[in-house]
């Protein structure tokens, strides 16, 4: 028998918290939420097909952890890898041309197998938690229906542990996760050809629309290459997460939620608004 | 009671026949069928998006290789029976990641370049590529190659092959199931002819199965216990739950009859 935390302790007068405000949504400008920031100091993982550092447009200074499967047991590996195919460094690249001076943690979990994928998946989420990630950038999914659950337990307690979940949204007329839980931020593509312009969605599950319609991005073998998918889209909304917690660390996913909202481009004042 | 037993034997006499001809004629017809489905499926897509080009992959569960099936174009035949391990180049990525991807200017995917646009003599410009999902697995990944009249491939085309690509991986894996069950069967039925009159009746074993197969299209019975693996096949795609209740209506009215026939 555990003993159940009591929740209502954190509101008695001796424990309460102060919790700093972050001003009106209706003031805050881009240039308060991330100008002049790098992203420095800001842990960013891309879940991924791994990252090739040598990269230029990735620029070195990658993390790794590299999860598999082996006989039924998840296994990690720390050792610096590649990225067979592209995709991982493709996000990585948005990223760092965002913020380029955030830590970025590369999480293999695209191998050269199809078997085992979910379970690979889910124990990636539960390493970038307990491991401190601040954002990860999750350009995939699955549509297997028996890791709902599990995922949806690991999507919560990002959400309470502040990790900020970016991912794309599939594309596939079927349910995708985690793509579609509430918590996260789910992405799809617009093609206003700026990394900077993003988009909200007032109708739900995708709530904002990033570049990802003919990308450039950093392929295989220090190539590049013009894509389009939301799997491009998902890592500029990353980047931007990424500067903003550069500049104002400790941010909710409440928050930044709401502050990526008030500064999307197609925010306008209300009909009939006398402030002016 | 004479004559309902007979009348019964009769019935299973004509039920194993049935049987043994739907296996045989799906042995000689599938492959071919499959080919063509998959031959369809890769030209219809390249039709409905305007591609001047494209190919059907499907992933090798055992070596977890991408198999080219189809290829279209002019130099397409050079592809069959190519192998490419996943996750690599862009097809394999997109099976690897689920997620659908357009590329407009492939020649700076040296890779892909090199492997794949050597052997058709051709280096697409542009390409979309979606994954083939059936149930909850990517099965195999549609690729199609340069748009007539474009420049690259839009979102829009990413959303209907992505719609068409659900339609055909159901087809693609029906049609599999039922090509690997006909298989098995063909081989029970040579081993067994085998058995009995050694190898060199192996042509003339091949010569009866196909001219079975050509007088089946127009057997009623075969195409009523088709339709009956149809309805069954329907019900499992339901679950588990719907297949044993699928099969206990099955068994307790055959139950039925056993009984009432011992009891007449």
């Amino acid at each position: 028998m555990s003993t159940q935390p009591a929740w209502s302790a954190a509101f008695t007068s001796e424990e309460l918290a102060r919790v700093e405000r972050i001003g009106p949504l209706e003031q805050i400008t881009r240039d308060w939420a991330w100008a002049g920031s790098t992203g420095a100091g800001v842990k960013v993982a891309v879940i991924d097909s791994g990252i090739d550092a040598e990269h230029p447009a990735v620029g070195g200074r990658v993390e790794y952890v590299s999860v598999g499967e082996e006989i039924g047991e998840i296994v990690f590996d720390v050792e610096p890898h590649g990225d067979e195919f592209g995709h991982g460094t493709a996000c990585a690249g948005i990223i760092r041309g965002l913020a380029p001076d955030c830590s970025l943690y590369s999480i293999k979990v695209l191998g050269p197998r199809l078997r085992g994928r979910g379970a690979v998946f889910t124990a990636s989420l539960r390493w970038a938690i307990d491991n401190g990630m601040d954002v990860c950038n999750l350009s995939l999914g699955t549509t297997k229906r028996e890791f709902f659950a599990s995922l949806h337990e690991l999507v919560d307690e990002a959400y309470f542990r502040n990790v900020v979940l970016v991912a794309a949204a599939n594309n596939m007329p079927m349910p995708s996760y985690p793509s579609l839980y509430s918590s996260l931020i789910s992405v799809a593509s617009h093609s206003n050809d700026s990394p900077e312009i993003y988009f909200y969605n007032p109708h739900p599950p995708v709530e904002f629309g990033a570049l990802g319609i003919d990308v450039r991005v950093p392929w295989q073998n220090g190539g590049w290459i013009t894509a389009t998918g939301n799997s491009f889209a998902a890592p500029h909304i990353t980047g931007l997460v990424a500067r903003l917690l550069g500049k104002h660390p400790g941010l909710t996913v409440v928050h930044i939620k709401a502050i990526l909202r008030a500064l999307a481009d197609n925010m306008v004042d209300p009909v009939g608004d006398t402030r002016q | 009671m004479t004559v309902d037993t007979s009348a019964g034997d009769e019935f299973a006499a004509r039920l194993r026949e049935a049987l043994t001809k739907a296996a045989t004629a799906s042995t000689i017809a599938a492959p071919a069928t499959h080919r063509t489905l998959l031959q369809m499926i890769a030209e219809t897509a390249a039709g409905v998006i305007s591609a001047r080009a494209g190919a059907l992959f499907l992933v090798d569960e055992e070596t977890q290789e991408l198999r080219f099936e189809v290829a279209l174009g002019e130099r397409a035949e050079a592809l069959r029976g190519v192998r490419l391990p996943l996750g690599h180049g862009i097809a394999g990525g997109v099976a690897l990641s689920g997620q659908p991807m357009a590329v407009s200017d492939v020649q700076a995917d040296e890779r892909w370049a090199a492997e794949i646009g050597e052997r058709v003599g051709y280096i697409p410009e542009s390409i979309l590529c979606v994954p083939l999902f059936y149930e909850d697995a990517v099965i195999g990944v549609l690729e199609l190659l340069d748009k007539e009249g474009a420049p690259s491939f839009g979102e829009e085309d990413i959303l209907t092959l992505s719609l068409f690509a659900n339609q055909a991986a159901v087809a693609i894996e029906q049609s599999r199931v039922q090509q690997s069950a006909g298989a098995l069967v063909a081989s029970v039925l040579r081993s067994l002819v085998e058995g009995e009159a050694g190898l060199d009746a192996d042509e003339n074993v091949q010569e009866d199965v196909r001219r079975l197969g050509a007088s089946i299209e127009e057997d009623e019975l075969f195409r009523r216990s088709l339709k009956l693996a149809d309805l069954v096949q329907e019900i499992g795609r339901a679950g588990e739950r719907e297949l044993d209740a699928c099969e206990a209506i099955l068994e307790s009215f055959a139950a039925y009859l056993r009984a009432r026939s011992s009891t007449l």
